[in-house]
């Protein structure tokens, strides 16, 4: 029953969050002191060559797409519709091919690169922590998590940079740029599969990296704080061993605020990741979003934003879910 | 059954219960107090590393403008993209600026940015979450309403929206304002937290027996021991407003005509640095992971110092 | 023959510049079968003791000296790997704080076995599932607890799953370090009794360390105790409760209050029910200045939160009237989730009633003005429970002492202000250079509990609420902390409210006592009337459970039925100045 009850407010919460995000979306450009489209039209018009009567008329037409003419509520409630159905117009950089289509495009290089490099660092930066915390008399564990923690400060797209410099430019061993080579196509094949795997390597690293630390940091402070605990003494006292303390009574009770953690951190992950897909040119939702800023193409940055949002909440969404199943306090 | 006569025995002579083996200085004593800071600061070399290498950037700014005149940092002062030489130290970049007063009149303008940001929304932040944690209710369900349900928004996604619509026109001081916009809301979630567990100390209620009003108990009762708190939490603040802003300025979103730091991050992607000339992609790179790792050691420091739990034994 | 023997056992303490020694050459031995107390205050060195025997000291401390003979093996000279494998199948440990001591997201039968299997000795399905059955039901536990988490068990339960636990392989010895101190002395009496039945069935040895005396009176054959790392003295129980020869020792003895002697002067006649003194204050209304504080069926219900929860009734309606002009102590006396504290808090204006309304000297409290509200704040005072807590560890102490003299212009100017904190630390006992111009982490619990009676005192109200003043506190100081707060009310006419959850002290302090369960009061009469002849089932169970520190006065054996408890309340009689009204309802 609370279960249910808590999965309600969690689903309420994600609604709310998708809703207020949408809203800013709509109402943001309406504060703003001057028309967008036609600010940006100008803007347009002064480097592409267009007459200052075709900018009149375009946007008059846009202002009709976009019923600028009609009562504000109206407006609000169609494009909650709109969006309701991921539909965020087109895009007018690449005019006319819809937003959606270019996200959509975008968006499974994105989950790759995040999904793998959340796994991975999540798992191995979580296992360090532990075992820094539990091996505090161990040297080299303590140097190696305090300089993990001291990278976990470092933005990803900056580690980029450097692992640029030195792996790509300095030792050539990857490429500098790009989801895959300019000469391929892209295709289902091994060959493929493994240019793909190759660009993403320094991406995912410079991801990795920097985020180890920050769960290592989150789980060696709950190790120490678990090992203060009376049950950790009373494990002791029954001459458990020390795997199965470490294990068992450490680490399975340590483990739980780094998962609520990860609710929370999704959202710096994915902004970080933005940014190291633009260092690299990886064609995901970073460098559309970057590309889109660039030439003031605003449904494009709006769906993107928009879509980015939503992965975040559903992926909290997910994480408060499974959380029942790892501690038995919360569910009835 | 054999009984040990009573009073127990003792073996050996018993030693007294505590013995002095260091020189301690006397209790209360300024030698005594020096003695336990330098201890304490050997115990916590991340904050001592922390505060230098951020004094160092600080004085690397400030020692540099006596030097080097702001137009240095203006495109054209120089041939394009010069290597390192007699005349451009650090070299120039593809538009003609001096690296070295980029950084150094950047790296300014980025502490300023952080320091404002993290200054206003500490402050509102705090404020927010004192009223919240403090009079409960209605008040406080509204505010941590809003506050759940704005962390769950990246906020870099919706500075990207209002960067983007006022980008021609931003500076870096608007910079800081648009900032801080949204940096109010870990500090007002922290806060309350802190004051929830607070409020109900026994020395508050004593306050309140003590006919002590509610802005006294706040400021003289609650404040004080917030302290370390605070301090920590507002150098969360100025690390991720830094963190928010380079990040909207290497997007290319950032004030169009000042020398930032993050700005230079953007051409180096846009003029694909790579390709052209290294020598100016490091000094900004460097600058800027320097100041991460120093906020992020000063807050560690802090943290020691706020929460002994974490201390490390021994 | 002896089970244990222990030798100049040695710990030490290393800090930069000091060595503790927390254990200094203490010397003790322990029969088979036999049940021995290892008691002293905080800091004497006892839970060390017990510790160094498991070799669970960890750094900055370490083991110097010593050796303790299990059976003729030297538990200090075990390695490591040894000494885990002697660990719960030779010496089983049942830790203090037992409500943390089980792992929260492992079901109580796998942390049974996990032991077990650890020391070789792993068990099919079928085997364990029996194992397990019969262990829990060894301990007075249905087997199905075996599949439930630590949360859903309560804490008595809980306890007696830790006892099950550290006995499932039969050690030699059993250390308890303050296996009941979380418990009411209901569920101590039930969980000692317990554990003493499983120590007779496996026929092993019992280290149980504590600070009870009243306890260790119950429960065991011979009492160690320890003071500053030494043993002061080490005698069978029925010799050290009749003739202490330490001093010490006669101290802690002295510190438990007990039944027999009450001073004459306190003991006050029960008038009867329903007599004039009990009906000499208006039934209701017309509340006169003659009265102080009137509870006009007042009730507090905590409401659940938006989201599931349900309410929680935390006092049932309540009626009674405190008299001005007699100057008495009152004591509420209930367990945990009893309501005690929640009346406290509404008397303080912590909390504003649900319903009914609090009436001072005649006025409803909740509609007070600024000034008169500010009057009440001063007129009823309080000293908490936590004496670390009352005290703002930014400032000296002399802080908190001088506030409310600002607050309420008692005094006028800083040397009349010292003059008088002077005057109120020596009052309670306390040497103002001593104790002036230092922070709280620098004095003991003890002292600071006093200065906070030392503040009560200064601002002089007529009403004090003392919330457990005296649980968190040494047992050498407790008696003279009550003592204090008596001179209050027999020397400065300070009524006093006293809240605890210990019906010996509120034998020895109060003119009046109320039994709290459950929100409500069951039963209510003068301390000797209450505590000789308790009436109502629950205060029966609450007598029967204390343990008093005398071995020949036997526990009585402790009904495990809750029948009763919700029975209507006993009412022993008035005392002139505390009228206890209707309103005392049978539980829902």
């Amino acid at each position: 029953m609370n279960y249910l009850i808590g999965l309600l407010r969690h689903v309420f919460m994600l609604l709310a969050v998708i809703w207020a995000a949408a809203t800013l979306n709509f109402f943001l450009p309406q504060l703003a002191p001057k028309n967008p489209i036609t600010e940006k039209l100008t803007v347009l018009g002064e480097t592409s060559g267009i007459s200052s009567a075709q900018i009149v008329e375009l946007t008059a037409a846009l202002n009709e797409r976009f019923g600028l003419d009609r009562p504000i509520w109206e407006r609000y409630l169609d494009y909650l519709g709109d969006i309701a159905r991921f539909d965020f117009g087109q895009s007018i950089s690449n005019y006319p091919a819809r937003v959606s289509d270019l996200i959509a495009q975008a968006i499974p290089w994105t989950i790759g690169l995040m999904v793998s490099t959340t796994i991975i660092s999540f798992v191995i930066g979580t296992l360090i922590g532990a075992w820094a915390a539990w091996r505090r008399d161990s040297v080299l564990l303590q140097a190696v998590s305090s300089m993990l923690m001291v990278f976990s400060a470092i933005p990803f797209y900056l580690i980029g940079l450097v692992l640029i410099y030195v792996f790509a430019v300095r030792l050539g061993w990857f490429p500098i740029s790009g989801g895959y080579s300019i000469f391929s196509i892209p295709a289902p094949t091994w060959e493929f599969a493994r240019e793909v795997l190759h660009h993403s390597v320094l991406p995912a690293l410079s991801i990795t990296i920097a985020s180890i630390g920050i769960w290592a940091v989150g789980m060696r402070g709950m190790m120490v704080t678990v090992q203060g605990e009376d049950y950790m003494t009373f494990a002791r006292a029954r001459g458990l061993t020390n795997r199965r303390m470490f294990l068992n009574y450490g680490v399975r009770n340590a483990i739980l605020p780094q998962v609520t953690a990860l609710a929370l951190f999704f959202g710096q992950i994915v902004t970080g990741a933005v940014l190291v897909e633009a260092v690299f040119g990886y064609p995901g939702m970073g460098l559309l979003l970057l590309s889109s800023i660039t030439l003031f193409d605003y449904p494009t940055i709006y769906g993107i934003v928009f879509i980015l949002i939503v992965t975040i909440a559903v992926s909290m969404l997910a994480v408060e879910l499974i959380y029942p199943l790892l501690d038995p306090r919360v569910r009835r | 059954m054999t009984r040990i006569p009573d009073p127990a025995p003792i073996a050996s002579p018993s030693p007294p219960r505590v013995e002095v083996i260091a020189r301690e200085a006397p209790r209360g004593s300024a030698a005594a107090r020096i003695l336990a800071i330098a201890r304490y600061l050997r115990r916590n070399p991340q904050l001592v590393l922390g505060v230098l290498l951020l004094g160092g950037l600080l004085a690397f700014s400030l020692i540099g403008r006596l030097f080097i005149e702001a137009g240095m940092a203006q495109p054209l002062v120089g041939p394009a993209s010069l290597p390192p030489g007699a005349e451009h130290p650090l070299g120039t970049d593809p538009q003609g600026r001096d690296i070295l007063a980029v950084m150094v009149y950047g790296s300014w303008l980025t502490l300023r940015m952080g320091f404002l940001a993290g200054l206003i929304g500490m402050a509102a932040g705090s404020a927010l979450g004192f009223v919240a944690g403090y009079y409960g209710g209605w008040t406080d369900r509204i505010i941590t309403w809003l506050v759940d349900v704005l962390l769950t928004v990246p906020a870099i996604l919706f500075l990207v929206i209002i960067s983007a619509m006022l980008s021609t026109a931003l500076t870096s001081f608007g910079m800081a304002m648009i900032i801080a916009l949204l940096a109010w809301r870990r500090p007002a979630r922290q806060v309350r937290s802190q004051i929830l567990v607070m409020r109900n100390a026994g020395y508050v209620e004593m306050a309140r027996l003590s006919g002590a009003s509610v802005p006294s108990i706040i400021f003289r009762e609650i404040a004080p021991n917030l302290m370390p708190f605070l301090i920590s939490s507002f150098i969360i603040a100025v690390a991720a407003a830094i963190l928010a802003g380079i990040g909207l300025e290497a997007m290319g979103l950032g004030p169009q005509n000042e020398p930032t730091l993050g700005m230079t991050i953007y051409w180096i992607m846009k003029f694909s640095a790579f390709l052209l000339g290294m020598w100016w992609i490091l000094p900004p790179v460097l600058l800027l992971i320097i100041l991460f790792v120093a906020l992020y050691l000063i807050n560690a420091g802090l943290d020691e110092l706020a929460n002994p739990r974490l201390r490390k034994r021994g | 023959m002896t089970l244990l023997t222990v030798r100049d056992l040695r710990v030490d303490y290393f800090t930069t510049t000091r060595v503790i020694h927390a254990v200094r050459g203490a010397s003790f031995d322990l029969a088979p079968a036999e049940r021995v107390a290892l008691v002293g205050e905080s800091g004497s060195g006892k839970t060390t003791t017990a510790l160094a025997l498991m070799q669970m000291i960890d750094k900055p401390g370490r083991i110097t000296g010593g050796n303790a003979l299990l059976k003729g093996q030297d538990l200090l000279a075990l390695d490591h790997e040894q000494m885990r494998r002697a660990r719960l199948s030779r010496v089983a440990y049942i830790p203090q704080g037992a409500m943390n001591a089980l792992n929260p997201v492992m079901r109580i039968r796998d942390q049974m076995l996990d032991g077990m299997a650890d020391h070789g000795r792993r068990m099919g399905r079928a085997e364990a599932r029996d194992f397990v059955a019969a262990a829990l039901e060894g301990v007075g536990l249905p087997a199905d607890v075996g599949t439930r988490y630590p949360h859903q068990l309560s804490g008595g339960m809980k306890q007696r799953a830790c006892i099950a636990i550290s006995i499932a392989m039969k050690p030699d010895l059993i250390i308890a370090d303050e296996p009941t101190s979380a418990l009411d002395v209901i569920t101590q009496q039930q969980v000692m009794e317990t554990l003493i039945a499983a120590q007779e069935q496996i026929g092993c040895g019992l280290l149980l360390i504590g600070h009870d005396m009243g306890l260790m009176a119950q429960a065991t054959h011979r009492v160690i105790v320890m003071q500053d790392g030494l043993i002061a003295e080490d005698a069978p129980v029925d010799r050290i409760f009749t003739a202490p020869r330490h001093p010490y020792s006669r101290m802690l003895i002295e510190s438990v209050p007990s039944l027999g002697d009450v001073p004459q002067d306190q003991v006050r006649e029960p008038q009867k029910a329903g007599s004039a003194a009990v009906l000499a204050m208006p039934a209701t209304g017309d509340a006169g200045p003659s009265e102080l504080l009137r509870f006009d069926h007042v009730g507090k219900t905590f409401r659940g939160g938006f989201f599931g929860g349900g309410d929680v009734r935390a006092l049932a309606p309540v009626s009674f009237a405190l008299a001005a002009d007699t100057p008495q102590i009152v004591s509420v006396v209930g367990q945990s989730g009893s309501g005690k504290t929640t009346l406290a808090r509404l008397i303080l204006g912590f909390e504003s009633p649900s319903e009914g309304r609090i009436l001072w000297r005649g006025q409803p409290v909740d509609a007070m003005g600024g000034r008169a509200r500010a009057g009440y704040r001063q007129q009823v005072q309080a000293v908490f429970q936590d004496p670390y807590g009352s005290f703002n560890p930014f400032y000296q102490v002399d802080r908190t002492l001088k506030l409310p003299l600002v607050n309420f212009d008692i005094a006028a100017g800083t040397t009349d202000r010292r003059r008088r904190v002077e005057a109120a630390c020596s009052a309670v006992g306390l040497n103002a250079d001593e104790v002036l111009g230092r922070f709280p982490h620098e004095l003991s619990g003890g002292q600071r509990q006093r200065l906070m009676v030392a503040r009560a005192l200064m601002i002089g109200p007529p009403l004090l609420v003392a919330d457990e003043p005296v649980s968190m506190v040494d047992a050498s100081l407790r008696m003279t902390i009550l003592n204090n707060i008596r001179e209050l009310k027999d020397q400065f006419g300070i009524s006093v409210i006293y809240i605890t959850h210990d019906l010996a002290t509120a034998y020895h302090v109060s003119d009046y006592v109320l039994v709290m369960h459950q929100g409500r009061i069951v039963e209510a009469g003068p301390p000797r009337a209450v505590i000789k002849t308790p009436g109502h089932p629950y205060t029966r169970a609450l007598v029967g459970a204390i343990p008093w520190p005398d071995p020949s006065r036997g526990w009585p054996p402790v009904g495990r039925s809750r029948a009763g408890w919700d029975a209507a309340p006993v009412i022993h009689g008035g005392y002139p100045g505390f009228v206890l009204e209707s309103g005392l309802a049978r539980a829902a």
